[in-house]
């Protein structure tokens, strides 16, 4: 814990936390000032009471700041190596640490009022069920985005040791000193000991253009990463830890999201019964039944306007510390998922976005659990599918067989009739599931899972091998009759729950013995935790080429952070 | 220990070739049937009460019941019976269900922790509960009735091979 220092959040954290609060408070104490005073009298009074409504407005404020002052001084964050860790509370106070390597995703958190005061809150997730996740904030947001990419590389495990003793932020420009990183270090892997990025300048000149060049093509409104005084080579690399360079892979425009909510049953719902409501008022000419519909309306538009609002400009881009997402209207987020965090895909497409090909797909992060499933879990809120499947080659840039495009349009439109790889519900299960039998079915990979499923709504989840938590086999008492039995892959906590029903006994007593053994294989063989480890290691070993990268094409599996670039 | 040889056929789904299964205690069977009696029980008798002293119509309640509890008692010791856990190599497969089939298959190294539970109940039958959690919440692996040396034995066991096998999420 030597590197460790207690820094603390903005100041304005509490108001920015507590204002809905604030404001409660100061309006009561307003009502109560004038409470019992006749409107007729209130000029009277005003100049008369005036001094008791500016002493309870006065105390409410020194109460307030007096809170915000406490709340403020007890909340502090430090990051070290293996761990963050945060401190906040007054009477009941905490301290949590989240160890880094279980880091299952980084999102930077901006609320409406944090975006007006330019801050922005980082939300660290481990995998511990609901509200595990550390929430430091708020910072400012060049704060937040270079904490950000500070615990990506530690969590990475390239181990960044700064001499300088100011925050990965501006100031650490002027800490020039004799900081050092060092990849690869440790752990067992000490056979791949690199030191780059020395002060003493012998990394070669081009390592600075490479470090920071790739954050201009991010997009107009991408975060100011880096002090703009790092151009000079050894400073970028040292001081701040340098945002992973990353390229956008898709974006989501406006048009086609609202369309998408368009196409949306629920709209179409919603009309109906409007349409059928308005008919019923015109012929009995009660226009209270109109009321009766107004909570289901409010839900609706509720709905839509959450999604739109959450979806707006939803882009999508990768790095060497993973998956970046970035979407919102009001609020906004930016989401980090490192490599191998994602638990599950899932693929769907709704009836009325057949005719556009439209897809939505879903991912499980172990920290995003069931609550984040609407703001978080979404890896493409709409898009066609060229899309679809390049977001799915972004998670999986393997699917461990010669033609994935044409196995996963299969599993996508495909069914028992025009099937070659999946293995289906047999016939005798239609009886039990008139509607999707034909679809019904999985397929192994070398590196993941398939299975599909639905008619109306089209699914296709892939879960990849190592992933998989366990396994369950279902049999009930007519589906014994028939000799079916459904299959289910039990991942991490989210919106997916990976399941095929209806399989031919003979199959699924095939297909979980053998899941059983693959998974084990494929986790004998996984990416570490710490996901930079063998990178460097590679990279130490094959000297300095590093992959390059064009915005479209899947990440290869060995990409390098600048860190790395020596 | 399962074979992966297509013309080895398993007998049927939930008997994977080449696992032999350990059977829970039958004490969980009076365990249960304790349990259910007390849960039916009581309820009938409080109708016979009230069919004695207010109206008979009462009996019929308490019929329904009486068939239910009687129906129960049928039932949980073929149950109970139905229940089996097995250890292989690298995972522990736990299967139960008559009429409603299941069987989990759970990667020790998948394991996150394991609990053991036993009522004052099953304490004084001599029986304990063990369940295993992975990171996914569907996860439902649990072994009831096992006697406490027993559960402690597969504790250990299961702790220990989850640790020489761990891994990430």
């Amino acid at each position: 814990m030597s590197d460790q220092e207690w820094r603390r959040v903005h100041p304005v954290t509490p108001f920015v936390r507590g204002w809905a609060v604030i404001v409660a408070l100061l309006f009561i104490v307003a009502q109560q000032s004038f409470d019992g005073v006749p409107y007729g009298e209130i000029l009277d009074d005003v100049a008369r009471l005036w001094w008791v409504f500016a002493l309870g407005v006065l105390g409410l404020l020194v109460v307030i700041f007096g809170y915000a002052a406490l709340a403020w001084r007890m909340t502090s964050y430090a990051v070290d190596d293996d761990a963050a860790h945060l401190r906040k509370g007054i009477l009941f106070r905490q301290q949590r640490h989240a160890r880094l390597d279980r880091l299952q995703a980084v999102d930077v958190r901006q609320p409406l009022l944090a975006r007006i005061f330019g801050l922005a809150e980082l939300t660290l997730e481990v995998a511990g069920g609901t509200d595990s996740a550390v929430a430091i904030g708020f910072l400012r947001l060049d704060e937040a985005t270079a904490l950000r990419a500070d615990l990506l590389a530690r969590a990475a495990g390239v181990k960044a040791r700064r001499s300088g003793t100011a925050p990965a932020t501006a100031a650490a420009a002027g800490a020039g000193g004799t900081a050092t990183a060092t990849v690869g270090t440790g752990d067992g892997t000490g056979s791949a000991v690199a030191d780059v990025g020395a002060p003493d300048a012998d990394a070669p000149d081009g390592a600075a253009p490479d470090a920071a060049a790739p954050e201009a093509p991010a997009g107009p409104d991408a975060p100011a990463d880096q002090p703009p005084d790092t151009d000079d080579a050894p400073a970028a690399v040292l001081a701040a830890p340098v945002e992973a360079p990353e390229n956008q892979v898709y974006e989501v425009p406006p048009g086609r999201l609202v369309a998408s909510l368009v196409r949306l049953p629920a709209v179409w719902l919603a009309l109906v019964a409007l349409v059928a409501v308005g008919v019923v008022v015109a012929v009995t000419r009660n226009v209270g039944i109109l009321f009766s519909m107004l909570p289901a309306l409010l839900g609706v538009a509720t709905f839509l306007f959450n999604r739109f609002a959450g979806e707006f400009g939803f882009r999508a881009a990768v790095s060497p510390d993973g998956i970046r997402l970035r979407h919102g209207l009001l609020e906004t987020r930016a989401q980090t998922i490192p490599p191998g965090r994602v638990q599950a895909i899932e693929l769907t497409q709704g009836i009325w976005w057949r005719g556009k090909d439209w897809w939505r797909i879903k991912v499980n992060v172990a920290g995003y659990g069931i609550e984040g499933t609407d703001t978080q879990s979404v890896l493409l809120p709409v898009g066609p599918r060229e899309e679809a499947l390049t977001a799915l080659w972004l998670v999986l840039p393997e699917l461990g067989t010669p033609d994935p495009a044409a196995l996963v349009d299969e599993g996508l439109t495909g069914d028992s009739r025009t099937d070659t790889s999946f293995t289906t519900s047999p016939r005798r299960a239609r009886i039990l599931d008139p509607l999707t039998w034909r679809r019904n079915g999985f397929v192994v990979t070398d590196r993941a899972l398939l299975l599909r499923g639905g008619r109306l709504t089209r699914r296709l989840a892939v879960v990849p091998h190592e992933r998989t938590q366990s396994l369950g086999l279902g049999q009930g008492p007519w589906q014994r009759r028939r000799g079916v039995a459904s299959f289910t892959v039990h991942s991490t906590p989210g919106p997916i729950s990976p399941a095929v029903h209806h399989l031919d006994a003979p199959d699924a007593a095939r297909l979980i013995a053998e899941q059983a053994v693959r998974a084990r294989t494929a986790r004998a063989h996984q990416t570490p935790e710490r996901w930079m480890e063998t990178v460097a290691a590679v990279a130490a070993a094959s000297g300095d080429d590093r992959p390059e990268q064009d915005a479209g094409t899947p990440p290869g599996p060995a990409p390098v952070r600048p860190e790395g670039d020596a | 220990m399962t074979s992966l040889d297509p013309a080895a056929e398993p007998t049927g789904p939930f008997d994977p070739a080449g696992v032999t299964w350990d059977r829970v205690s039958p004490r969980l069977i009076t365990a249960r049937l304790v349990v259910l009696a007390l849960m039916l029980g009581v309820p009938i008798i409080a109708c016979a009460i009230v069919a004695v002293l207010v109206t008979p119509w009462v009996w019929i309640p308490a019929g329904v019941l009486a068939a239910l509890l009687l129906w129960a008692v049928l039932l949980v010791p073929r149950q109970v019976r139905a229940m089996g856990y097995a250890e292989r190599d690298d995972d522990l497969l736990i299967r139960k269900g008559i009429l409603f089939r299941q069987l989990v298959v759970v990667p020790y190294g998948r394991m996150q922790f394991v609990d053991v539970e036993a009522g004052p109940l099953d304490r004084k039958l001599g029986i304990a509960k063990v369940q295993l959690h992975t990171a996914a919440a569907s996860t439902d692996a649990v072994i009831p009735g096992l006697a406490p040396d027993e559960a402690e034995r597969l504790r250990d066991r299961l702790t220990a091979r989850g640790e020489a096998r761990l891994a990430g999420l």
